[in-house]
């Protein structure tokens, strides 16, 4: 049996990846875990509705969108940017840790508890962060739009609160998100 | 001669300027409806619950928020959105005035009890051939249930399409449907469930220009905006894989080899096909098929260009065989298989359109079965992607050409 392969390229949280020949149907998540060694996509339900997977897509137009790297092809992102939740922290010129304002307010609020679905909730509240700095929404309108942008993705602690209130810390503390 | 033509041609004139005012309404017999009504009431009411939900009452009534047939489901016909209206028995905006004759008139003739028509999204001229003794026991179980204060929304209807009394030329124009005068029982209470409670031929029977039913055409398909009611003729449904099985199966618990039921149809499973008697369901598809339908070979692989079937192939990998399988084989409790999808094998593609482009809510089938919502491709996939993988939908499962073009998904 010959496998098919299509070969990829793809940038990974900023860096080149590829070409790499991969199967035409290997899932996303298992490209990132086995072929680029990144493990904190988290493989779930794999059947795309616990949205530990996500990933982030980074459009030419500036935009960015959740993707389910457990659902989709491999295939798909090739000449595409992604995040993964590896690519949010940065370290600085001292090498100190340094976190994105919605991975410290998740560290805040204490909303980690097993951390199976960490990487979805961190993407997702990162691409709604990103969504309200191009479109900001009014005050009273945040908890919906929180609820809303984090309502798909489960966490099985039911750690629902924890991530919701810091959700909505970052919206109303960061300068622009909120008319 | 000239006063003789111009005699003719005034009462011509005077004839069709009365149609509005001919009468509207059927034989009613008023008397044996207040004996019924004075009988066991109790049976009289649960009767009317199941032939309400054979009806499908629901679909159009129940309010988007839940209240039951409180009314203000939108219907967007070609003619401008109209909705489903209050029939709780409200005095002020529901039906709590209604006389059993009332009811009668405007579920089978489509006549208010003020003389104003109704339009014919009410399906009376499906429901004409309600009888009588149904009618009455639908108005008693109406008749039970909480009255809901609430307003029915203004017609979303421009001139001259607001104008009631024009239904008046469209009813003369227009026929109803009409149960056979000779039948075997079993097939005139399958011609009824079908054809007149059940209402199927509104969507699956094709419309003349005029909106109305082509009833020499029945169930050979109809067009409801970018999507297809599909052909229900016997030889449809066997080309397409179905048998009598399938089709009861997929009335009663919304699952089939075929597909589920979707967009247009889902609501149908929701307040009605899945709470029909096993019998009544036996009887729909009597009428649908005739009896059994012959089992046929899965459509042959259609040719399709070369780059284009890989392109197809590639998005379908990238995108579709997450849940629907590699190999089109579906998942069980989330996706349905494509290998017997009845969607792909639709002649007109704009279902398999719709479904690629804009996605599914998730859906709660029968005995707690659900399928995942499916996200739309719209902006994912390019149109070109999109067109390919239609095509490609199509060809590999369909038995139907690659004739979709950009401009068809765009």
């Amino acid at each position: 049996m010959t496998i098919v392969t299509r070969e990829i390229s793809l940038n990974i949280n900023g860096k080149a990846v590829g070409p790499i020949a991969v199967p035409e149907d290997l899932p996303m998540v298992e490209f990132l875990h086995e072929y680029v060694g990144l493990t904190g996509s988290r493989f779930g339900c794999g059947q795309g509705l616990c949205r530990a997977c996500t990933v982030i897509v980074d459009e030419p137009d500036g935009t960015s969108r959740e993707m389910r790297s457990c659902i989709t092809g491999a295939q798909y992102f090739d000449g595409r940017a992604i995040r993964t939740v590896e690519g949010h922290a940065s370290v600085d010129a001292d090498g100190a840790l340094k976190l994105t304002p919605v991975q410290e307010a998740f560290l805040d609020h204490f909303s980690f508890q097993c951390s199976y679905c960490a990487p979805g909730f961190v993407n997702a509240a990162t691409v709604l962060v990103e969504r309200l700095q191009r479109e900001p929404i009014a005050r009273d309108q945040v908890e919906a739009v929180v609820e809303d942008a984090l309502n798909d993705h489960i966490c099985r602690c039911t750690g629902y609160v924890r991530y919701y209130s810091a959700v909505r810390d970052v919206v109303l503390n960061t300068p622009g998100l909120v008319k | 001669m000239k006063s003789a033509i111009k005699w003719i041609l005034g009462a011509a004139v005077l004839a069709a300027a009365s149609v509005p005012f001919w009468p509207a309404r059927s034989a009613y017999d008023g008397d044996a409806a207040q004996a019924r009504l004075a009988g066991d009431r109790d049976a009289l009411v649960k009767r009317g619950k199941y032939l309400a939900t054979v009806a499908d009452c629901a679909a159009c009534h129940q309010s988007p928020d839940g209240a039951p047939y409180a009314g203000g489901v939108p219907i967007v016909t070609p003619f401008g959105t109209i909705y489903g209206t209050n029939i709780t028995p409200d005095n002020e905006h529901g039906i709590g005035n209604y006389s059993p004759a009332d009811f009668y008139h405007a579920v089978a003739d489509g006549v208010r009890p003020d003389g104003k028509r109704l339009y014919p999204a009410m399906p009376y001229a499906s429901y004409h051939a309600i009888r009588p003794e149904d009618s009455d026991a639908i108005y008693a179980y109406l008749m039970t249930q909480q009255p809901v204060a609430r307003e029915n929304p203004a017609l979303g209807l421009s001139f001259p399409f607001n104008q009631r009394w024009t239904l008046a030329y469209w009813n003369l124009v227009n026929g109803k449907i009409a149960l056979p005068d000779a039948a075997p029982p079993e097939a005139l209470e399958g011609a009824y469930l079908t054809d007149v409670l059940g209402h199927c031929q509104e969507c699956h029977t094709p419309r003349n220009a005029l909106g109305g039913l082509d009833l020499g055409r029945a169930y050979q398909g109809g067009v409801l905006g970018d999507l297809t009611a599909p052909d229900l003729t016997p030889a449809a449904l066997t080309a397409r894989g179905w048998t009598a099985e399938d089709l009861r199966v997929f009335l009663k618990t919304g699952m089939a080899p075929q597909g589920t039921m979707t967009l247009e149809m889902y609501p149908v499973l929701l307040h009605s096909s899945q709470y029909m008697s096993d019998a009544d369901i036996a009887a729909i598809q009597t009428h649908l098929t005739g009896g059994d339908l012959a089992p046929v070979a899965k459509p042959a692989v259609v040719a399709m260009d070369a780059a284009q079937r890989s392109s197809g192939r590639d998005a379908y990998l990238s995108v579709c065989a997450g849940c629907h399988g590699v190999n089109g084989e579906g998942k069980p409790h989330v996706a349905p298989a494509m290998t017997t999808n009845t969607t792909a094998m639709l002649a007109d593609p704009r279902n398999l359109i719709h479904v690629i482009t804009h996605g599914l809510p998730e859906q709660k089938l029968a005995n707690g079965e659900v399928m995942q919502s499916m996200p739309g491709f719209d902006g994912v996939l390019t149109n070109q992607q999109l067109a390919d993988l239609v095509n490609y939908t199509r060809t590999e499962w369909g038995g139907q050409p690659a004739s979709v073009s950009v401009a068809d998904v765009n």
